[in-house]
């Protein structure tokens, strides 16, 4: 029996020794030789190394950290946890010194682990500061948050999320929280030696958007450069953010009453860094990369194509639209007929779905193409199609970052009317505040005449909301002014009384019955406002694609969308971006 | 400091406090109860076996025993088996735990980061924390195994054979194995105090290069002397001010001051910037009863919660009759010779954002409690949060032009005063809660405070070793070790267990709370009626809610008997506070020895 068990375990060693064997090969270190060979090591550290994932290659080693995990003995995963609660306990019960030394804590035992960094410094940025109410003590933990997510990018060099968040929390939180002002001050003004490399910028680049920007140039850096990867963050809104700080860096320097050159260079530099946004070839969900600014020369050549299409035969089109006009039913044809913006709800859907049976698509046209070119004309939708799916595809992208809208901006706000018209509602804006009536309504008039030349240069932006919060804010205040120096209305020839006018039907500023007049005299063009003071709604459903373009006045563009397999969808559609084509409106 | 339980004084704990009846009695009926549900089951459990008479004769007869063994327990014989636990400690090298504390010392620097807003909180809280725990392992493992061992190894029979009591053997163990612990106490005292103090012992340089005269004050007037800034010494750097002399204190930073003298050597002038001073504080402060006066000036209960997870603050609308009033009690003049210093830290809740720059203003008015309708007007301030703003209270001031005596106006005869405390600012808030606005009467003995906190840790220790040497009088020593960290656990999480016991913790009882975690249900979802979630629902109500609940109400509170908060803060421990934790550790561990006595005397060995 003794002996039995004796046996047994000797088995026992001499398997566990056997074992010993191929895990001592497989997990063999990668060594550097006598003459600086470095072996591959064994399995182990070959995959460590394709991975990236040993402690060396993730970034810089913290001895504490390290000194951490083996005292918990593999309990480290429970230890952060705990400490994760602990934390949340002391984030509740407000002690922010206990937070702090938990985080750190936390962070020495998963250093690698990029949810804590980015998790925990968006928590001390976002929740932590505005716990606080004197803005010097929300500035001190926004700050320490980037400097967390400096810390976890030491130890994780390879992170280009870390270095976007570092971007993101220095301009977007700095830049547009409520206390901006003075957390733009106090960013210029920080000598803090532990805010890496502050002190040693210039005055001129300590701006929160450029700083901010500085770190989005690095992570891009780290994609580009190091193979670095971006997981699961949009790529258009990664790459986009450069771009999108140098524009609000141009607004913040406009809101700062910073004008002039400096304004002028800042939007300047903002149009060609959005301008090289567009030339970069980005990656999509739809398998492809593609180039934002692509989105034209595509189109265009749709437009070529569907107008070869039409040279087939050139009655064609006409032809066909005129068959399905005969085929409609009176109903359908009596709402058509009725002008656009004295339709019904009802009439208004009939005609809208009539149009949609009216519209030939370019597949309907080739199909009908006499036998002899009918080959030529399929191919030619083919190639059509083949291009308008690539631009449906961009089209879709552009609007996750508004790229038209920004294009244009870039291009206006650099313009001396533009620049002029900024610097003139600031100025009118502090002599309001100073009471100096008169000069601020002379100021506003002449902003507003500035601001004209820039809306007749770009008229897509007349109508713009965002673009237009500041003309609009510009505008209320000119109101005010006019409220105050009793002045009934506006003056008839008041440069922006379509955006005045859009304004208040949409009740951003009052309407009082007198103003009722001015609106009504518009410039031809403008729709009117109807009896229910509803006008402005067709009109902005007229721009939405909803109503009813005639068949005639289609543009190519539109045709172009027709070639789309999906003859049931509204030609419109495959051809919108965020704003609607000037064509469409 | 946040006090989420602030105790009352002493007396008042013990025998009657508001609504509570009373530590004392509620112990005494504690114990009642226990003793005769005890009884009652040994009673019912002899019967079975004996029969009803007998079972009876028996159980007096234990009680006689037990009786004439704790009226003969002999000192002498406790003195000299707490002897053997010692050296049999000593045996068993207890002196390991000192080194684990020695090494955790040497290489805390590294965990630690002296940049912290407060480094002597952290590195309080840290060396207090560190102890006690090293402290309770060791007692915990200690009291544990040495009587199983002795069992195992027979060598108890050297101890029963001789003429002692078994009241003497778990007396004389816990004893000496707590004397262990004391003098482990001691000495890792008197090192952490010194690790403390010596790692945050710094200094700064100042040069000429680092100063400026001083900019022009209020309408341009000059002023003379320097102002600058120190070097950056620990993460961070001071602001100084010196007057003509180049003499001045910095302003503070991390919790601590320096002050800054001007040599003249060789004709050109240096400057000695001084060690850390105010580093460690042990304030003494005077707590009143708080009060609320809701928006309409009537009073309440309390003020409003603005939705706050956390309930400890309640808050007082601005620009109405709300306030909030403390009636501080015991205010002598002579324990105030130069006026009072009124600390307060008063949170904020805007509901609108106002003007940014500016802070929230309120007022501090005097009230006698005696004739509560008369109000001095002592100041407007703006209120300053997570800190401790400062107010004196002169033995003299003026209100509405007339001179106002402190101490024949406004504190009453027989030592009460009403401080109310009011928001200024229309629709913003003030948050407050009791320990928020306190009266400072002295500032006490770092080094005092800091060996009440250990005495804290002691009683802990104490505590620990009885449970141990008692789950040891009938358990094995690895059982016995579980048994006593599952008290220890359960001690430090009594509050959990007790909202588990009465079924209103989050999430629900443990089969709840499986079901949410492997349903991935969150805490508060609504579980959906089926009968799987009926029979968990009602499994937790009939199988754990009573043993939690009576777990939660026996086992030792160990987390109120920690006093680090009040050391790391900066605040010195109330006396009644520390004889409160004595009368808890005293009144646990009476049963807790008599639970011994008995479960030994149980044991064949013993008899």
């Amino acid at each position: 029996m003794n002996r039995s068990s004796f046996v047994r375990k000797l088995v026992y060693i001499v398997i566990i020794a056997l074992l010993l064997v191929p895990l001592s090969i497989y997990s063999q270190p990668s060594v550097v030789g006598a003459n600086n060979e470095v072996s591959e090591g064994g399995k182990l550290a070959q995959l460590r190394k394709e991975y990236q994932i040993s402690e060396s290659s993730l970034g810089e080693i913290d001895p504490t950290g390290e000194t951490i995990k083996l005292a918990t003995l593999g309990l480290r995963g429970v230890a952060a946890n705990l400490l994760w609660h602990k934390a949340e306990q002391a984030k509740m019960k407000e002690d922010w010194d206990g937070l702090q030394a938990t985080l750190d804590q936390i962070t020495k035992l998963e250093p690698h682990f990029i949810t804590v960094w980015r998790y925990q410094a968006w928590n001390v940025s976002y929740n932590i500061s505005v716990e606080w109410d004197d803005y010097h003590d929300r500035y001190f933990w926004v700050k320490e948050g980037i400097k967390f997510l400096l810390r976890g990018f030491r130890y994780n060099d390879h992170e280009p999320r870390v270095l976007y968040d570092v971007g993101w929390t220095t301009g977007q939180k700095m830049g547009t929280a409520d206390e901006k002002v003075q957390y733009r001050r106090l960013f210029r003004e920080d000598d803090d030696e532990e805010f890496p490399d502050h002190r040693l910028r210039p005055q001129n680049r300590r701006d929160n958007w450029l700083v901010g920007q500085e770190y989005f140039e690095k992570a891009i850096h780290l994609v580009e450069d190091r193979g670095a990867s971006i997981r699961r963050q949009n790529p258009l809104v990664f790459f986009s953010e450069p771009a999108m700080c140098q524009i609000d860096y141009a607004i913040a320097l406009a809101e700062d009453g910073i004008f002039e050159e400096k304004g002028k260079v800042a939007w300047t530099d903002a149009d060609g860094y959005w301008t090289r946004f567009g030339q970069r070839s980005i990656p999509t969900t739809f398998g492809i990369e593609i180039r934002l600014s692509e989105y034209e020369p595509l189109m265009e050549q749709v437009t070529a194509v569907a107008k070869k299409l039409d040279d087939i035969e050139p009655d064609l089109r006409q032809k066909i639209i005129e068959e399905r006009r005969a085929k409609l039913t009176q109903d359908e044809r009596d709402a058509m007929d009725v002008p656009q913006q004295k339709r019904t709800p009802e009439q208004m859907r009939v005609a809208f779905e009539a149009q949609i049976r009216l519209n030939v698509s370019m597949k309907e046209l080739a199909d009908r193409v006499g036998q002899a070119r009918r080959e030529e004309a399929q191919k030619l939708v083919e190639d059509a199609v083949k291009l308008q799916e690539r631009a449906n595809i961009i089209g879709r992208e552009r609007d996750v970052v508004n790229f038209k809208y920004w294009r244009m901006r870039c291009q206006l706000e650099k313009t001396d009317p533009a620049l002029n018209a900024r610097r003139l509602i600031y100025e009118a804006d502090e002599l309001y505040k100073l009471t100096q009536l008169p000069e601020a309504r002379r100021t506003y008039e002449e902003a507003f005449a500035n601001w004209r030349k820039v809306v007749d240069q770009f008229p897509e932006m007349a109508d713009d909301a965002i673009g237009g919060t500041s003309i609009e804010d510009a505008i209320r205040g000119y109101f005010d002014v006019l409220k105050q120096l009793d002045e009934p209305s506006f003056p008839k020839d008041f440069a922006l009384m379509d955006v005045a006018r859009n304004m208040m039907i949409r009740n951003a500023i009052p309407i009082p019955p007198e103003f009722m007049e001015t609106i009504g005299q518009q410039p031809a063009g403008q729709p009117a406002v109807d009896e229910n003071g509803e006008g402005e709604k067709g009109a902005g459903a007229n721009a939405e694609g909803e109503t009813q373009p005639v068949p005639e006045e289609k543009t190519d563009e539109e045709k172009a969308g027709d070639a789309s397999t999906e003859s049931d969808k509204p030609a419109e559609a495959p051809a919108k971006e965020s704003d609607p084509p000037a064509d469409a409106k | 400091m946040v006090l989420e339980n602030p105790y009352p004084p002493y007396l008042e704990w013990l025998f009657s406090a508001g609504y509570n009846p009373g530590a004392f009695w509620i112990w005494l009926l504690t114990m009642t109860g226990v003793i005769v549900f005890g009884l009652l089951v040994s009673w019912i459990l002899s019967s079975v076996r004996y029969g009803p008479m007998k079972a009876g004769d028996l159980i007096f007869k234990a009680l006689v025993n037990l009786t004439d063994d704790l009226a003969h327990t002999s000192p002498r014989r406790v003195f000299a088996l707490s002897r053997l636990a010692v050296q049999e400690s000593i045996r068993r090298r207890v002196i390991a735990a000192f080194i684990v504390f020695v090494v955790i010392l040497l290489f805390a620097g590294w965990f630690l980061n002296p940049g912290k807003t407060d480094p002597a909180e952290l590195y309080l809280s840290f060396v207090l924390t560190a102890t006690s725990y090293l402290i309770l392992l060791m007692a915990l493992i200690l009291s544990a195994f040495s009587l199983p061992a002795d069992i195992q190894n027979r060598t108890i029979h050297t101890i029963v054979t001789k003429p002692v009591r078994t009241t003497e053997i778990i007396l004389g163990r816990t004893l000496g194995f707590a004397a262990v612990g004391t003098g482990l106490l001691l000495v890792m005292g008197v090192f952490s105090y010194g690790f403390v103090v010596r790692t945050l012992d710094h200094t700064h340089e100042l040069s000429e290069d680092d100063l400026d005269p001083r900019s022009a004050g209020p309408g341009g007037v000059a002023r003379p002397g320097k102002e600058g800034q120190t070097t950056v010494t620990r993460e961070h750097r001071h602001q100084v001010v010196l007057d003509e002399n180049g003499h001045g204190i910095s302003e503070p930073a991390q919790g601590h001051v320096h002050e800054v003298t001007a040599v003249t050597r060789d004709g050109k002038t240096e400057y000695r910037v001084g060690p850390a001073a105010n580093q460690f504080k042990a304030r003494v402060p005077v707590y009143g009863k708080l009060s609320f006066l809701d928006r309409s000036g009537r009073p309440a209960e309390k003020g409003i919660n603005v939705g706050n997870e956390w309930l400890y603050r309640s808050y007082i609308e601005g620009g109405t009759p709300a306030a909030a009033i403390w009636r501080f009690s015991g205010v002598r003049p002579d324990d105030f010779p130069d006026g009072i210093n009124l600390d307060m830290t008063i949170r904020v809740f805007r509901t609108y954002k106002g003007d940014v720059e500016k802070g929230i203003s309120g007022s501090i008015t005097l009230r006698n409690p005696k004739n509560p309708k008369v109000k001095y007007l002592l100041r407007n301030f703006v209120a300053k949060e997570f800190a401790i703003d400062r107010h004196k209270i002169p033995l003299k001031f003026k209100d509405k032009g007339a001179e106002v005596d402190l101490f024949r106006d406004v504190v009453s005869d027989d030592g009460e005063l009403d401080v109310e405390i009011g928001c200024l600012e229309r629709a913003q808030f003030f948050g407050v809660a009791k320990p928020d606005v306190y009266l400072f009467k002295r500032e006490g003995t770092p080094w005092i405070n800091f060996a009440k906190g250990y005495v804290a840790i002691w009683l802990q220790m104490v505590l620990i070793t009885a449970v141990g040497v008692t789950w040891s009088t009938f358990l094995n020593g690895p059982v016995s070790m579980l048994a006593t960290i599952a008290t220890m656990v359960g001690g430090y999480f009594r509050e959990f267990l007790d909202e588990l016991g009465r079924g209103i913790a989050l999430g629900g009882g443990p089969m709840e709370s499986l079901y949410r975690i492997l349903t991935q249900n969150n805490l508060t979802s609504e579980l959906e009626r089926s009968i799987t979630t009926v029979v968990l629902l009602w499994s937790d109500k009939l199988l754990f809610r009573g043993p939690l609940y009576i777990a939660a109400h026996t086992l030792p509170d160990l987390e109120s008997l920690s006093d680090v908060n009040y050391v790391a803060k900066g605040y010195n421990i109330p006396l009644d506070v520390l004889t409160i934790h004595v009368t808890m550790a005293v009144g646990y561990f009476i049963p807790v020895m008599i639970l011994g006595f008995l479960f030994f005397k149980m044991r064949e060995v013993a008899k």
